[in-house]
C-alpha cells in the first residue's frame, strides 16, 4: 500500500497519513493484521521527514487503531479490540461541510447540489462492504 | 532537560551602522529540522555564519551541541556539516581527489557512504572541480557536508541551483545515511518553500535581522489563520498586521473564537503575509 500525500496542502502531513489510515480501516480496505509500510519507506518515497511519519504512526497507536509488532513494524490492530468503531458518516461530514459552504457561496439551490453529489458518487464504483 | 542542539542568546551583529542581526534568541531542540526563511538580506546567512563561529557577533552568544560557537572543540567540529551559500572548493582537483582530501579531516568519514552519495547525485568523479556546473558544485558541497554522518547540519541555501529531482534526492539524503537511532539536527535556509514544507519540523521567519516567528510547522498550520482586519481578537493573538492590508495573521490559540474567521495558509502564503 502507499499513502497519498500532498506536502504542500494546508493539512499537516502527519494528519493526512492519520486520516487516510482511519478511512481505509473504516472502509475495510485495511484489515486487522495488515502491515503499514515502514517509516523509512514512506519517508524516502515521498522525500519527507521520517519524524512526521513516526508522529502519525504514534498517534494511530495511541488511538489503538494500529499496533507495533516487535521486529515487524506497524500493523492494523485487531478490530475486535478496544478501539471503538468509528462512525463512517462522521468521517464524511467535514468534506460535506466544506462542499455545503461552497454551494451556499455560489448560491446554488439545494436540489442541484444534491444531484451533483449523486453524480459524483455514480462516477466511482461501489466498494464491497467488509462489515 | 537537555541543552538545545543550537542555541542563540541576543545575538547581535552590526556592520557600518547597519543592524545585520538584531538580538536573536532561539533554542533549537535536538532532532529538529528548521527551515530558516526570509527575504534577501533578512540576515539568514549572517545568522548561520555566526552560529558556525565564522563571524564574531558584536554582542550576544551562540552555541552548537553545547559548545560556544567561537570556541568549537575538534570533537564538536567533527560532528558538524556546513554548506555555505557559495561553495568554497579546490578547483584544481578532480571530484574524487577532493572528496578524499576533505574526508581525511574527519574521523567518522566513510568512503563508501561518500561514494554512494556522490552516485545518488550523479557527480562525475573524474572531472576537474573547476569544470563542474554550478549545480554540480553545489551537489559536491552537499556530499562533503553529509559524508561524515554529522549530528548537526547548517545549510545555507544548499539547493538553490539544483533541479527538482536533485532536490528530492537532497531531501532524502538529509535523513538517510544515519547510524541507527542517532538524531540529526538541521537548520536549512531556502527560498524554495514548497520543498521546505516536506521536511521541516520547525520554521524560523527572519525579517530585517530579527527573528519574527519560530514554532513547529505543524502548529503554524494548525493555529495560524489569515483573518480580515476587522475580526475582533485580543492583541496577543495578532502575529502580523501590515498597515493598509485587508487581512492579518492571527494565532487562534489566543483567540479560539476566531478559528473559523480565517483561512489556513501554506508556507508560501504565510511568507508573503509576514513580509508585507
Amino acid at each position: 500500500m502507499d499513502f497519498d500525500i500532498s506536502p504542500n496542502a494546508p493539512t499537516p502531513i502527519y494528519r493526512q497519513i492519520v486520516e487516510q489510515v482511519r478511512r481505509m480501516v473504516a472502509s475495510g480496505q485495511l484489515k486487522a493484521g495488515d502491515p503499514l509500510p515502514s517509516v523509512r519507506t514512506v519517508a524516502l518515497h515521498h522525500a519527507i521527514n521520517p519524524m512526521t511519519v513516526s508522529k502519525a504512526y504514534s498517534l494511530l497507536e495511541t488511538e489503538q487503531l494500529v499496533v507495533r509488532l516487535r521486529g515487524v513494524g506497524m500493523a492494523i490492530a485487531d478490530a475486535g479490540g478496544t478501539s471503538p468503531k468509528r462512525d463512517k458518516l462522521a468521517m464524511l461530514r467535514p468534506a460535506l461541510d466544506a462542499a455545503a459552504l461552497t454551494a451556499r457561496q455560489l448560491g446554488l439551490d439545494d436540489a442541484a447540489a444534491m444531484a451533483l453529489f449523486q453524480t459524483c458518487l455514480d462516477q466511482l464504483p461501489l466498494k464491497d462492504d467488509h462489515d | 532537560m537537555t541543552s538545545p542542539a543550537i542555541g542563540a542568546n541576543k545575538l547581535t551583529l552590526t556592520r557600518e551602522n547597519t543592524t545585520i542581526l538584531d538580538a536573536i534568541s532561539i533554542d533549537i531542540p535536538a532532532g529538529s529540522v528548521v527551515g530558516l526563511v526570509g527575504r534577501n538580506g533578512a540576515g539568514k546567512s549572517s545568522l548561520l555564519r555566526c552560529l558556525a563561529g565564522l563571524v564574531e557577533p558584536d554582542s550576544g552568544s551562540s552555541s552548537l551541541l553545547g559548545c560556544p560557537s567561537l570556541e568549537l572543540s575538534d570533537a564538536v567540529r567533527a560532528r558538524l556539516g556546513y554548506v555555505a551559500q557559495a561553495p568554497d572548493l579546490f578547483e584544481w582537483m578532480n571530484v574524487y581527489e577532493h572528496l578524499c582530501l576533505v574526508g581525511r579531516a574527519y574521523p567518522t568519514w566513510d568512503e563508501q557512504r561518500c561514494l554512494v552519495l556522490a552516485a545518488r547525485f550523479e557527480l562525475p568523479l573524474g572531472k576537474a572541480v573547476r569544470e563542474l556546473s554550478g549545480g554540480d558544485q553545489q551537489k559536491m558541497a552537499v556530499v562533503l557536508a553529509l559524508a561524515h554522518d554529522p549530528d548537526l547540519l547548517l545549510l545555507d541555501e544548499p539547493v538553490s541551483s539544483l533541479d527538482p529531482l536533485a532536490r528530492q534526492e537532497f531531501m532524502r539524503a538529509m535523513f538517510g545515511a544515519r547510524a541507527e537511532h542517532r538524531e540529526r539536527t538541521i537548520i536549512v535556509s531556502s527560498h524554495i518553500l514548497t520543498d521546505l514544507e516536506r521536511v521541516v519540523s520547525h520554521v524560523a521567519f527572519m525579517r530585517r535581522g530579527a527573528l519574527q516567528l519560530f514554532d513547529t510547522w505543524d502548529a503554524m498550520l494548525e493555529y495560524l489563520r489569515l483573518a480580515p482586519v476587522d475580526t475582533v481578537v485580543p492583541d496577543k493573538a495578532i502575529i502580523c498586521r501590515a498597515a493598509g492590508a485587508p487581512s492579518m495573521v492571527i494565532d487562534i490559540r489566543h483567540a479560539p473564537g476566531a478559528a473559523s474567521a480565517g483561512k489556513v495558509m501554506t508556507l508560501t502564503e504565510l511568507f508573503a503575509e509576514l513580509n508585507k
